[in-house]
């Protein structure tokens, strides 16, 4: 499939508040920071989105941006969620991260659950209700060497030099821990991570809990709307962030 | 394109529509959880709806080489399972006929034996799919995740399911429809041509179990092949829908016998049975020559000769049917 490179070149530039942008990294703009509070609120206490504990902490609204289409054949996508809203917590030797965002559809099911027997003892088969339905999804991409300076990789899924962690959620799949060291890279790592999400009146909540990662580790979020038939790189994507 | 190709040849002349070979495909790959409703190999009556509906008509393949925009189809495209109230029947005590639920609106082979009408008669025959393992895969140009892959010892288009994160571009390239998303494993699925078969020296389960002894398997660049020979040699066999421009590897002979009812004696292609305009819908405009040289063939042997082609088309036994390569890769242990 033709990708639109230069597109994605000129939209992502444009993106960056840093005139040098190259495969391989960026030097990060001020305005860019992500201000880490510590937290005496426990790991569960957070994970389960307690508001007394969130509320405490100030949220970065993270700009979104939207990925230009990707292939010929992609239906079109309105840019219909702007931002995200980022708060994150440090506590018994954790980061939690608090993702909140608007999204008018909420698109998640609850899957028939697979029993333990193979299918071949089993007369029923647990079935596919429905084939043409995607769930909406959030994820939290990192370097995996943590601490490489102001230097980030490329915003693509990373690069060879630079491998990125993924902490993938989806809103009907759970959490997933990804790896990529590339755009069209990305594999699953058969890991999860402790993860909640929540959805209430039109906006999603979700909560990562990453490994503490140290001051200066670059961090980038997505967001994707199921009900615009969103995934793979059809999504909306913050540029890189920085601890504090 | 790949080192080699295999293929598969269906005469659709001698289809009974049984769907032997849905249920031998059935049973050896798809009765796991999440693949209820893919049929690997499925037969629909033409002309008719499909397997999905109107799959024929929603776009995907090649056009200029770039590909081309089409809907994913829908359940309703497929058709809903349905069970029976067998319970209410048989120990409440219900008074009401069995009925099924949901109210069945569409499925596999929905139409069967409807057809068409040509003039006052009615016509119908059956064409049997499977994945045509092209050799431009759509499916596999289409995935940004490099999931699909055409194996270079035979040409055979298969989904890594480590790769795929059911993304189902593939689904919406592929011409066919010959893709299936697995929504239990959050994977696609589709047809492997038994791959696992034929390097053991075992031919594809739907052609093994075909009791009308229509389908053909083979390299098509082996010349002692049954394949190479119907579809290189006497050509006889067309692809499906050549315009869609991913040069399939199922081919086809089209349905050209018996002729239409008082038609006995006359050229069938005076008068066909099957409407022409119908089969160049599906073979495209080459159908005319090929129902030509079936037909020298035919006449022939109705005049005591003796036709190789047909000879071949009659594929009395195994071996002249199938010629399946000993295992074409060594695997090392
Ligand atoms: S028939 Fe469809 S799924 Fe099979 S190789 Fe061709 S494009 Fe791919
Ligand atoms: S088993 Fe053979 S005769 Fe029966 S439906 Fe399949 S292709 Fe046709």
């Amino acid at each position: 499939m033709r990708i639109r490179l230069l597109v994605i070149i000129v939209l992502v530039s444009l993106q960056l508040s840093a005139g040098s942008w190259a495969q391989t990294g960026v030097k990060l703009a001020a305005g860019q920071s992500l201000s880490v509070a510590a937290s005496s609120a426990g790991i569960d206490t957070l994970l389960s989105g307690g508001p007394a504990a969130w509320n405490q902490i100030a949220a970065k609204h993270v700009a979104l941006n939207r990925t230009p289409p990707l292939y010929d054949t992609d239906e079109p996508a309105t840019l219909e969620i702007p931002s995200v809203d980022v708060r994150v917590a440090r506590t018994g030797g954790k980061l939690l991260v608090q993702l909140t965002w608007r999204d008018a559809t909420h698109d998640a099911v609850t899957l028939a659950e697979v029993p333990n027997t193979p299918p071949e003892t089993r007369f029923r088969k647990v079935q596919t209700e429905a084939d043409d339905r995607f769930f909406d999804a959030a994820a939290i991409m990192f370097p995996e060497k943590a601490g490489t300076g102001a230097i980030a990789p490329s915003l693509q899924m990373g690069d060879a030099e630079h491998p990125v962690a993924i902490y993938y959620w989806n809103a009907t799949r759970g959490p997933m821990l990804m790896q990529a060291q590339g755009r069209s890279t990305t594999r699953r790592t058969g890991k999860t991570f402790p993860a909640s999400g929540s959805y209430q009146n039109g906006q999603w909540s979700v909560i990562f809990q990453l490994p503490d990662l140290p001051a200066g580790t670059t961090v980038a979020f997505a967001v994707w709307n199921g009900g615009q038939k969103d995934r793979d790189g059809r999504k909306y994507f913050s540029v890189w962030q920085v601890l504090e | 394109m790949s080192k080699h190709q295999y293929a598969m040849v269906m005469d659709l002349n001698k289809c009974l529509g049984c769907q032997t070979c849905t249920i031998a495909c059935k049973k050896l790959w798809t009765d796991r959880d999440g693949t209820g409703y893919m049929y690997w190999n499925n037969v629909e009556t033409r002309p008719g709806l499909g397997y999905p509906r109107q799959w024929d008509r929603i776009g995907g393949g090649w056009r200029d080489g770039a590909l081309q925009p089409s809907p994913l189809p829908t359940m309703d495209d497929y058709g809903h399972a349905w069970e029976y109230n067998y319970e209410q029947r048989l120990y409440e005590g219900k008074k009401q006929p069995v009925m099924p639920s949901p109210d069945p609106k569409s499925g596999v082979n929905w139409d069967e034996d409807v057809g068409g009408m040509n003039e006052d008669e009615n016509y119908f025959f059956y064409l049997p799919r499977i994945c045509n393992h092209c050799t431009y895969p759509a499916c596999l140009e289409a995935c940004p995740r490099k999931a699909i892959y055409k194996r270079d010892e035979d040409g055979i288009v298969v989904i890594d399911q480590d790769r795929c994160q059911g993304y189902r571009y593939c689904i919406k390239a592929c011409p066919y429809k010959k893709i299936y998303f697995n929504e239990v494993t959050g994977k696609s699925e589709k047809c492997i041509f038994c791959y696992p078969r034929l390097e053991k020296g075992e031919v594809n389960a739907c052609a093994a179990q075909c009791p009308g002894r229509l389908r053909f398997v083979g390299l098509l660049d082996d010349p002692e092949s049954p394949v190479h020979k119907l579809v290189l040699v006497h050509k006889i066999a067309l692809p499906l829908f050549p315009e869609k421009g991913t040069q399939p590897n199922v081919f086809y002979v089209p349905p050209f016998n018996p002729p239409k009812r008082e038609n006995y004696g006359k050229s069938i292609q005076e008068d066909p049975r099957v409407p022409l305009d119908y089969l160049i819908y599906l073979f495209g405009p080459e159908v005319k020559d090929v129902i030509m040289r079936l037909e020298t063939e035919l006449k022939k042997t109705q005049e005591g000769g003796r036709s190789e082609a047909l000879q071949l088309l009659i594929g009395r036994d195994a071996e002249t049917r199938f010629h399946v390569r000993p295992p074409l890769v060594q695997i090392q242990v």
